[in-house]
This record gives structure tokens, C-alpha cells and sequence, in this order.
């Protein structure tokens, strides 16, 4: 050597430079530099671990921890030497290899290429060299690790605050696996969450590229059941190198996801124990964020549902308020429709109200409401969404448009209820609500086709088909039965017509819960209407009833005074005509007296037709030959008839069965209808008289018709002419024809006008015949 | 001559009845009300009865029933203002009903038949 090595100057200059902050690289070549120059060495080489061959002496130096000293001409065995370490035969080297209590960090290898022998103080003074740079490598390992976990872990960190700031679900679960791609340094990754509903392993994100093929849905399947993480790496000469590495999202012992990530991109291309412990922590931090996100979902999901469900009831209440408003039937409708179209209520484009008519069977549309056209839907809208308010007043204060095509179109629909194809008569038969779409496809279209050729088997298919739409390919409804207490008293018809929005089962249910209160309110006014109407009947009734008391105490009353009055009648009428008898024809005074007569005989007249009118009936029964009746009644007109230039014609049947009756009525009411046909007459005219057998259901009757051939009845007087005391004519109480209809109906039979102004009238009387 | 019993409570009708029947040349005799029909019944023997329904202390339907007790072949003439009494089936005793009337010929018609004087 040409000069003394200083061993404080180099240890000095070492321990400066370890100590410094000069990239490692830069300092290990310093120190070999440092080291070179004091002791001019040919090569100063750091050999690290990973360049040490298993089998050379090298690796034995390592396991012994020992140092090697050669000079020339010591014995180090020169056979058995690999070919790779051969450049290590100097002829003087040193290998000191670089210990702590942990770990080894490599061999400082120096070699002289002439010969030079170390003195103990060199020896001390590299193996002290030898220390401090292996602390110098130990501690910049140390620093490297924890480099790289301190960015792994703050990278994990800002993923775990990113994490916790969104639930968003979808958020969460890309950022997790952007992450995990960063910090895996992976080429692609997949996110994997059992769905809830399915129960299997659902992809909800992933990045990059990752291997579609069966062996990656295998391998989440094996991590998601077995709850253990899986590391992947194969690389072989054909296929491409796949490696993969997988872990579960675990929580309370179940696993719920799994994460898995792929194709490391680094040299290695490998997935190592560490990339594995670093995804079971990310999957282990995620699984708690995952599953907040999914609770919060979940609870967000019922709450949204909570609140729709209190928003359909609070839109009840107040459609319930608005119903209680009014017990006007038709208010009660129009309301009723109003709230189902209304778009704070139910918000269907038309509703259109049936209800069921008990007596005749049928269905009959009662009322719409709806816009007749796309362009009304628009006005309607602009107007309404003017309007503020708690939605019962609005819907009160909307007016019934009575003059609407729908409305007046309804109106006239009757669909029988036993038409088992239509579907309103089926809603109300089987109570239940129906939700129909047409079919889409033609052949779907043929399937349910009517007699009449649309595509729904039902009338109204036809009616909506026809009227309702003018396309009836595209129309969709629903019906929903309106009930009463016990039973189903209407159908209710919507549809979205112009929106075409689809009617989905929730609005069904809806509408079906506002039917319902719906057909009570309604039932209630028809209810009340019928309890009205009752009111007034038994009012009229009862007034009816006092003023025929009145009428019969009157009656009373006038039997009584008639009674009193017939026997003076009679003496004045006697003596008058004795009177009249004894006074000479052409006189004045005869005059006087015949007037008398005249007078007293209409008075007399009409007490018998007050007192025939007024007496209890008790009629004796006994078969009686209607045409024997007759005649008779005819040999008491005799005088009217012929001479009086009436023509008489009568058409008797053969052979008639008798009739059960009270002969004298009988007579009496023929008498008063031939005496009617005769004055009608006044002198000339036919007189028709016929009795005729019919039987009619298997039960046998006798018609007997009067007719006369006079001016007929006025058609003005002709409801009034069997009312009592209504009459035309001066000198008469009017009581012929009342005292005819009484007898008549009295013997269960029936009298017919049959009236020809100008030409005549026939009475026809039908009366049961006695069978033998 | 033929001999004529009236009975009718009011004197107007016993009146006439009485001046239209002698004009007619019957005998005529009148009684106020039935007791007084029953007793004259022996007295003057008639060869008909004029009975008016509506009376004091016996009224036609009862005198009717005595008479009859009496005299079964007599013909009765029931005469009244009433209608009625044409169908209660007591009045099927007498031999005719006839209604009242200013005018009497259909009166004086009936007492003819039933005398067999037609």
C-alpha cells in the first residue's frame, strides 16, 4: 500500500455518510468508494442476499456467520466452487457477511488483485465497516417497508374515509375496487355481493380487465362459501399467466360478497402474501362499510314505502272528507269521480261510474268524468295547477260538467248483468277488481275477441273498442267493484288514456280501498234519497188520508142530508104533477108547473147518483148472464133507442159462461154507459153492443163493449172522466162513469176507453167468467 | 075495489100517495109508523102494503117480518128513499122494492102487477 490506511478517517467518512440523507444507492456506493480508495482495492462489491447462490461457498459463509479471509497462499479449498462465483477468486479477498439479530443483509466482498495481507487492525476495522453499512442497508430496508406500509395504510385510510362518506351503494362499490386496483396494483377487480332477493352472487362492479370465465365465478363462489381467502397464481406456457386473488366480506360470521382482484401489474406479475394480507384487511374494513350501505338502502327503501303507504292514507282521509261534504246523490258521484281523476288523488286520466239496477238486472252507466280529448287534458291541467289548497276543498269545488260527450256517451250504456263476458258484469258478480291489458301480439288479439269482432270479450270491449278509444288496439284498463253493506252495488271503470301510463297493481289496491268508502257514502245517499222520497210519500199519504176522511164524513154527511131531502123532494114533485095534470095545456100557468116537475126530477137525479155514489157496498153474488143484463137495461131506453133515430146492432156470442156479480150493479153500470152512448147520440148514430168469451193464460173472461158512434170524448178530458164530480155536463154530478169503474172494479174486472174523437167511443168491460 | 095500506112516517108522502091512489080508485088508508101498520092490519084488512123503511118506534124492515107472521100471501110493497136495503136479504120477503120518486108511475105499475090488476 502506498500509504497507512487512517481507520478513524475512513470510519469517520462511513459513519458521515450512513448517517446522511443521500439516496441509499448513491451512499453504499460512496462507502464501497470510501472503502476502495483506503484500502485500493480492485473490486469493492455488496453482494445482497437475493444474489447468493444456494450451494457456493457463499452460502455456507452465510450459514456459518462467519467471515473469510484469503491471502494468497492460505488453504481455501479452490474445488467444488460453482462456475458463478469463480469471479470471486482473487488472489487476497474478503467476504464479510452482514448479520443483526434479524435478518442478513448481504456480504461486503472485497478482492485485491496482487497480494496483500490484513493486518488485525484492517480486519477490526472492515468488520466494524462491515456492521455499520449492514445497518446502513438494515435501516434503509426498514425505512423502504415502512414507506410502503405507511402509503398502503394511508391509502386504505383515504379509502376508508371515502368509504364512510356516501352510502350510496354504487359509489361505495366503485370506489373499493378502484382503490383496491391501486393499491394491489392489479390490472383488473370484481365486486361481488349476494342479492338479496336472488340469494346468488351478484357482479355489482368491476374495472379493468378481468377474466370472464368460468374459474373467476368459481373461485368467488369457494371464497364466498368457505369464508376463506383464496391466492391464485398460475403461469404456464400456453395459457396466459392468470393470477388471481380473492377474499370474502364477512360480517357477524356470514359472508355476504366477495372481492377478488387480478393479474398484479408489476414485473412480478404475482399476487405475494403480502398483496393477500393487504385485501383481507380492505375486504375486512369494506365489509362494514358495505353492509352500513346496504342497511341504509334497505331503510331508505321501507321508509320510502312508509311514506308512500301514509301519503295514500292521509289522500284517503281527505278524499273521505270531501265524500262527507254532501248527501246529494249526484254530488256524491261527481265527487267520487273527481277524486279518482284528480291528480292530488288517484291520478287515473277517467273514471266511469255503473251502478246496479236490482229490479230490471242490469248495469247502467250513471256518470264520467274525464277529458273528451288530449288537448282538454292539457286546459284541464293548466287550470288545476293554478288552484291551492287542501286537496279535500279542491276536489269540492270542481264542478260537474254535465254537457261532456263521455258523460252523455255513458249515460246511455245498459249492460245486463248475466252477460258473463263483460267485464264490469263479472267485477260485480264476483266482486273482485280486474286490471286488463290487451295483448300485444296479433295472435293475442284474435284470442280474446267478441261476437262483435274487437278484441275484448265483452260489451265493453265494443263500447271502449267503438267509443271510449279511438284505437282499440291500444287501450288498457282496470275495473274495481263499488260496494255497499254486504253486496256489490257498482263498477268502477278507469283508464289512462292519454298519459298511457300502466296501471299497476298498487294502484288497484288503492283505488279498491277509495272504492270502498266510496260505496258506502253512496249507498248512504241513495239510502237517504229513498228515505226522502218514502217521507214524502207517507206525507202525501197522510195528507190524503185526512182529506179522505173529510171526504167521507162529507159523504156521510151528504147521505145524510140527501136522505133528508129525498122525501119533500118527493111530495113537491108529486103534488107538482098532480098540479100539472089539473092546468090547461096552453096556458102560462102550465108552463110554471112543468118547469117544477123538470126541476124537482133533477134534483132527483142527482140525490140517487150522491147517494148510488156514497152507500157501502155489499154486494150480493150470483151468477149472472151478462147479456140478460143487457137487455134488460135495453127495454128501459127502448124510447131512446129507435124512435129516438138510434140504430141498434148487437153481436152476442153463442154460448158465454156466467159471471159472478151483483145483478143490480151490473145493471147499473150498463145502464149508465147505454144511457151515456144514447145522449152522446141525440138522435142519430149506432148503438153497438157486443159480448164476446176470450181466454187469456188459461184463465176465461167475458168482454162486453158499448159503443156509440157520438162526438167521442175530448182527449183533454179523457184522464178525468172516472174521476168523481167531474163532469162536462150541466145538468149531471159527473158520477155515471166514476159509479161505472167503481162496479166494475169492484167485480175484478176491467173497463177500456177506446176513443175516437169526432167518430165515437167504445167502452170495452172485461169481467172474469165463472167456470162450470 | 082494492084496498091500499100506506105507511111512511112523513104526512107530505102519506099526502100524495093518498090523493094519487083514490084518483086511481083504490081505498086508501095511512099509518104512521109499523105499530100502527100492525094495527090497522086487522082493521082494514088491506089488499096491499106501501111500507116505507125509515121509521120511529118500528121501522119497515121489523113491521115487514110481524106482518108477514100475519099475512103471508099479502103483497108488500117496500118503498123507500134508500137504495140500499135492496140487497139486505130481508127485504127478499116483501114483493118489490121500489125507490122513491116524484114521479109515480112506476109506483103505480108495480101496486097494478102485484094486485093481478095488469
Amino acid at each position: 500500500m502506498s500509504t497507512p490506511i487512517n481507520p478513524y478517517d475512513l470510519l469517520k467518512s462511513i459513519v458521515q455518510l450512513s448517517t446522511s440523507s443521500i439516496p441509499v444507492e448513491i451512499k453504499q456506493d460512496r462507502m464501497l468508494q470510501s472503502i476502495s480508495r483506503a484500502f485500493e482495492t480492485d473490486r469493492c462489491l455488496l453482494l445482497r442476499p437475493e444474489k447468493i447462490i444456494p450451494n457456493g461457498f457463499l452460502s455456507r459463509l452465510v450459514s456459518e456467520k462467519k467471515p473469510l479471509w484469503v491471502e494468497e497462499g492460505s488453504s481455501f479449498p479452490k474445488e467444488n466452487i460453482p462456475p458463478e462465483e469463480k469471479e470471486f477468486l482473487c488472489p487476497t479477498f474478503a467476504c464479510i457477511p452482514m448479520f443483526d439479530e434479524v435478518s442478513f443483509q448481504g456480504i461486503l466482498f472485497i478482492s485485491f488483485s496482487k497480494n496483500h495481507r490484513f493486518s488485525p487492525q484492517e480486519i477490526d476495522l472492515l468488520l466494524q465497516i462491515g456492521e455499520t453499512i449492514g445497518a446502513v442497508i438494515r435501516n434503509d430496508d426498514l425505512r423502504q417497508k415502512a414507506e410502503e406500509t405507511i402509503s398502503e395504510l394511508t391509502a386504505l385510510y383515504e379509502m376508508g374515509k371515502a368509504v364512510t362518506s356516501t352510502l350510496q351503494l354504487k359509489n361505495l362499490f366503485e370506489l373499493i375496487v378502484a382503490t383496491g386496483l391501486k393499491i394491489l396494483k392489479a390490472k383488473g377487480g370484481v365486486l361481488r355481493v349476494e342479492g338479496r332477493r336472488t340469494g346468488a352472487l351478484e357482479i355489482k362492479c368491476s374495472k379493468g380487465d378481468y377474466h370472464q370465465n368460468p374459474l373467476d365465478e368459481k373461485i368467488a363462489k369457494r371464497v364466498f362459501y368457505t369464508r376463506t381467502p383464496l391466492a391464485f397464481n398460475h403461469s404456464g406456457e400456453e395459457k396466459p399467466s392468470l393470477s388471481i386473488l380473492c377474499a370474502p366480506f364477512l360480517s357477524k360470521g356470514k359472508s355476504f360478497g366477495t372481492l377478488a382482484f387480478y393479474d398484479k401489474d408489476s414485473n412480478a406479475s404475482k399476487f405475494d402474501e403480502r398483496d393477500l394480507q393487504l385485501l383481507l384487511m380492505m375486504a375486512n374494513q369494506m365489509s362494514c362499510a358495505i353492509e352500513n350501505a346496504l342497511i341504509h338502502y334497505e331503510t331508505s327503501e321501507i321508509s320510502q314505502r312508509h311514506e308512500k303507504r301514509a301519503k295514500e292514507l292521509s289522500t284517503l282521509w281527505e278524499l273521505n272528507k270531501a265524500l262527507l261534504t254532501t248527501v246529494n246523490f249526484e254530488r256524491i258521484l261527481h265527487l267520487t269521480l273527481t277524486a279518482i281523476t284528480i291528480g292530488e288523488g288517484l291520478k287515473f286520466n277517467r273514471a266511469i261510474l255503473f251502478l246496479v239496477n236490482e229490479k230490471k238486472r242490469i248495469l247502467e252507466g250513471t256518470m264520467a268524468v274525464g277529458p273528451d280529448s288530449a288537448e282538454e287534458v292539457g286546459r284541464v291541467w293548466a287550470s288545476l295547477s293554478q288552484r291551492q289548497g287542501p286537496l279535500s276543498d279542491l276536489i269540492t269545488q270542481l264542478s260537474p260538467q254535465s254537457t261532456s260527450t263521455l258523460n252523455s256517451l255513458v249515460k246511455k250504456i245498459q249492460i245486463p248483468l248475466e252477460q258473463e263476458q263483460c267485464i264490469l258484469s263479472r267485477t260485480v258478480l264476483e266482486g273482485k277488481p280486474f286490471n286488463i291489458q290487451f295483448p300485444q301480439s296479433k295472435e293475442g288479439w284474435i284470442q280474446t275477441r267478441c261476437e262483435r269482432g274487437c278484441h275484448l270479450s265483452s260489451e265493453v270491449g265494443c263500447y271502449v273498442g267503438e267509443h271510449l278509444s279511438r284505437d282499440p288496439k291500444v287501450y288498457s284498463f282496470a275495473t274495481v267493484p263499488l260496494m255497499g253493506t254486504g253486496k256489490v252495488i257498482g263498477v268502477i271503470l278507469v283508464d289512462n288514456l292519454y298519459n298511457q301510463n300502466p296501471i299497476t297493481e298498487e294502484d288497484i289496491h288503492f283505488l279498491n280501498m277509495f272504492a270502498n268508502q266510496a260505496g258506502l257514502a253512496i249507498e248512504n245517499t241513495i239510502l237517504y234519497r229513498n228515505l226522502e222520497e218514502v217521507h214524502q210519500e207517507f206525507k202525501e199519504t197522510q195528507t190524503f188520508l185526512v182529506h179522505l176522511e173529510k171526504m167521507i164524513a162529507l159523504g156521510e154527511m151528504s147521505t145524510t142530508i140527501a136522505h133528508e131531502i129525498k122525501n119533500p123532494l118527493t111530495s113537491i114533485g108529486g103534488f107538482a104533477r098532480r098540479l100539472d095534470r089539473t092546468i090547461p095545456e096552453e096556458s102560462q100557468e102550465k108552463k110554471y108547473s112543468q118547469t117544477i116537475i123538470k126541476e124537482v126530477s133533477r134534483l132527483e137525479k142527482i140525490l140517487n147518483d150522491l147517494l148510488n155514489y156514497t152507500r157501502d157496498e155489499s154486494l150480493v153474488f150470483k151468477e149472472v148472464d151478462l147479456r140478460g143484463i143487457l137487455e134488460e137495461n135495453l127495454s128501459m131506453v127502448t124510447q131512446r133507442i129507435h124512435p129516438g133515430g138510434i140504430q141498434l146492432i148487437k153481436e152476442y156470442a153463442e154460448e158465454i159462461h156466467r159471471v159472478m156479480g151483483d145483478p143490480h150493479q151490473l145493471k147499473q153500470a150498463f145502464f149508465n154507459l147505454i144511457n151515456n152512448a144514447c145522449q152522446a147520440m141525440k138522435g142519430n148514430g149506432i148503438l153497438f153492443l157486443r159480448v164476446h168469451p176470450f181466454s187469456k193464460n188459461g184463465s176465461h173472461y167475458i168482454k162486453v163493449e158499448v159503443e156509440d158512434t157520438g162526438k167521442g170524448i175530448n182527449p183533454e178530458n179523457l184522464h178525468n172522466i172516472f174521476n168523481p164530480f167531474y163532469s162536462t155536463k150541466e145538468s149531471s154530478l159527473g158520477l155515471g162513469l166514476p159509479i161505472v169503474h167503481k162496479i166494475i172494479t169492484s167485480h175484478r174486472g176491467k173497463i177500456e176507453v177506446d176513443n175516437h174523437p169526432g167518430k165515437g167511443v167504445n167502452f170495452i168491460i172485461t169481467l172474469p167468467a165463472q167456470r162450470e | 075495489m082494492k084496498k091500499i095500506l100506506v105507511v111512511d112516517d112523513e104526512e107530505s108522502i102519506r099526502f100524495l100517495y093518498k090523493e094519487e091512489l083514490e084518483e086511481d080508485g083504490y081505498i086508501v088508508e095511512c099509518a104512521k109508523n109499523g105499530e100502527e101498520a100492525l094495527e090497522m092490519l086487522s082493521i082494514f084488512k088491506p089488499d096491499l102494503i106501501s111500507l116505507d123503511i125509515k121509521m120511529p118506534v118500528m121501522d119497515g124492515i121489523e113491521a115487514l117480518k110481524r106482518i108477514r107472521e100475519k099475512e103471508r100471501r099479502l103483497p108488500i110493497i117496500l118503498c123507500s128513499a134508500y137504495g140500499e136495503y135492496k140487497q139486505d136479504f130481508t127485504t127478499w120477503a116483501s114483493d118489490a122494492y121500489v125507490v122513491k120518486c116524484a114521479d109515480l108511475t112506476q109506483f103505480k105499475s108495480t101496486i097494478r102487477k102485484l094486485l093481478g090488476l095488469l
